[in-house]
């Protein structure tokens, strides 16, 4: 498959011929009726915000002397235009924070969270709660926070659990999606996950950095479980302790979602050359080094951790021999690829350039080694594996 | 930008969403009519949520997401009915050369469908799909590698 033939696959769907007219005209219809009911429903709102704005100035005249003015977590809601999760952050089950830490150029401030299902009109999800989390961020020297300054990439809000490992419970495991607004030069962050309160058992954080997915250089879990900004992380970042309810942990739910997600933790960083073998070879030209990657399925494929199968099998080199060859061209064309994706990722922050120069490198050398005919490569089942050819 | 409502602005988005949407829908909806539903639901939610975009991409963005949720929410009600959604209606143009590739990317996963479709047939990069699906680029590079490799078995081809 090419995009030409997914293109050609789904240009052959047809729709009726008066969608677009039959949509209009529906449309119009429901937008005069809407209009309707908001005339019917003027008066009642214009009293209503007499007494809201009667509220905001009695609220000014107390907060003259506070430090800061944040907006509430409801009001950051409403600027995402997120009505039933405003009100929802008004309910009893919202669980308000508002404490600060200050880190690097930046004082950060969790505001609060709330969790519930069907709370996002923009992305409901009927099947599973969500927890909805609003952090403040501002500039300690005073400089505005703006849409156009400050990128929302380029930290991680993401909640933790207390004896789960960080790569499995966290924003990306827990599907979370963040959107942030710059109001009065202060950054806020609303954060989507699913519903954290099922680790409710746990110590939960929320944790605030510098950085991408969470690994043992940013954080290091101690024997009890807890877990911690590593030492030598000097990044911006802020660890917060959530206080759930232990009574709505749901230790069953907490159980799959490991099982689906928990690879293991390790606080020891691989050294990067102990994945390489290193041979030294005298040659008439002088010495020749060759590196040859002791894992070769990581040369360049991450095992697929979410197969329903039971995870990656690696092959024997019986069933490698069988398997179908592949060849350099395939390899560059396929780097192309890979290359646009880790770019992406070194543009986010999500790489460094100097991992990426370090994979491109590898990739080099696999594709030399293919050319050269120094490498073979055979799929199976999906995987490519290189394996380096003996010489005569 | 304008609000929704006025005839202008509810010819413009008809026109210019439409044949996305509606495509975009099928990759979780096995018939036409199912799909037009779903796009109808996602305009009509625009007329009644009243969201204020900040720029087209973002009023495209809010489209997609709330079409694919439409979409998901119409496909987990016939499957609640135990009605395979595929029998309940008329195929779309069966027996077609592409039946087959648009059968396998309605049985990916959700999450993988959505970015297959916007990098394949839309052209997005994976920092576009990222803000129009509101998710990090990582992830969606993630996505968009295992639904090819899903694809790739359930295709039965060498090379994607």
């Amino acid at each position: 498959m090419n995009r030409e033939d997914y293109r050609k696959a789904f240009d052959e769907l047809s729709f009726s011929a008066d969608f677009q007219r039959r949509t209009a005209n529906l449309l119009r219809d429901r937008a005069r009726e809407l209009e309707k009911e908001r005339t019917q429903m003027t008066f009642s709102k214009t009293k209503k915000m007499a007494v809201l704005i009667a509220a905001c100035i009695a609220l000014l005249a107390v907060s003259v002397s506070a430090a800061y003015l944040w907006l509430t977590p409801a009001q950051v809601a409403e600027e995402h235009n997120q009505p039933l999760l405003a009100e929802a952050f008004q309910g009893p089950g919202t669980i308000t924070i508002n404490e600060t830490v200050e880190s690097g150029d930046f004082s950060i401030t969790l505001l609060g969270l709330v969790s519930g299902r069907n709370l996002d009109v923009l992305n409901q999800d009927l099947e599973k709660d969500h927890t909805y989390s609003v952090l403040a961020l501002r500039r300690l020297d005073g400089e505005p926070l703006t849409n156009q300054n400050h990128s929302l990439t380029q930290y991680t809000m993401t909640p933790l659990a207390a004896g789960c490992s960080p790569a499995a419970v966290n924003s990306w495991t827990l599907e979370g999606g963040g959107t942030g607004m710059a109001k009065d030069g202060v950054y806020y962050y609303l954060l989507d996950t699913r519903s954290i309160e099922m680790f409710a058992d746990h110590t939960v954080y929320m944790a605030f950095y510098e950085g991408g997915v969470p690994n043992n250089s940013i954080f290091t879990v101690a024997e009890d479980g807890s877990i911690a900004f590593a030492e030598d992380f000097t990044g911006v970042q802020a660890l917060f302790t959530l206080p759930l309810d232990p009574s709505k942990a749901d230790p069953a739910a907490a159980e799959a979602f490991l099982s689906e997600y928990d690879m293991g933790w390790t606080n020891e960083r691989s050294d990067p050359e102990e994945e390489w073998d290193i041979e030294h070879r005298e040659t008439e030209d002088g010495e020749e080094i060759t590196l040859r990657p002791k894992d070769i399925r990581n040369a360049w494929l991450e095992p697929w951790d979410d197969e329903k199968d039971g995870g990656h099998h690696v092959a024997t080199p019986e069933e490698r021999a069988a398997g179908r060859l592949y060849t350099a061209e395939e390899f560059e064309a396929d780097l192309s690829l890979r290359r646009e994706n880790f770019q992406e990722m070194v543009s986010i922050g999500n790489m460094t350039q100097e991992e990426y120069d370090e994979w491109d490198q590898r990739q080099e050398e696999i594709l030399e080694g293919l050319q050269s005919g120094a490498f073979e490569g055979r799929v199976v089942d999906g995987t490519v594996y290189f394996d380096p050819i003996a010489s005569e | 930008m304008v609000p929704f409502g006025t005839d202008e602005t509810i010819c413009r988005i008809v026109t210019a969403y439409s044949d996305m949407l509606l495509r975009l829908a099928c990759t979780r909806l096995g018939s036409a009519a199912d799909a037009e539903d779903a796009v109808q639901e996602a305009f009509l939610r625009l007329l009644t949520a009243r969201p204020v975009f900040r720029d087209t991409e973002h009023e495209k963005a809010w489209l997609i997401r709330t079409t694919l949720q439409r979409a998901s929410d119409i496909r987990r009600k016939a499957e609640q009915r135990n009605i395979p959604l595929e029998e309940a209606a008329e195929p779309m143009t069966p027996d077609s050369p592409g039946e087959e590739l648009r059968s396998a990317v309605r049985a990916l996963p959700e999450k993988y469908g959505a970015v297959i479709h916007l990098h394949y047939y839309e052209g997005y990069s994976i920092r576009e799909i990222a803000k129009l699906l509101g998710l990090p680029a990582a992830t969606v590079g993630t996505r968009l590698a295992r639904g090819r490799e899903r694809l790739r078995q359930m295709l039965r081809e060498d090379v994607v």
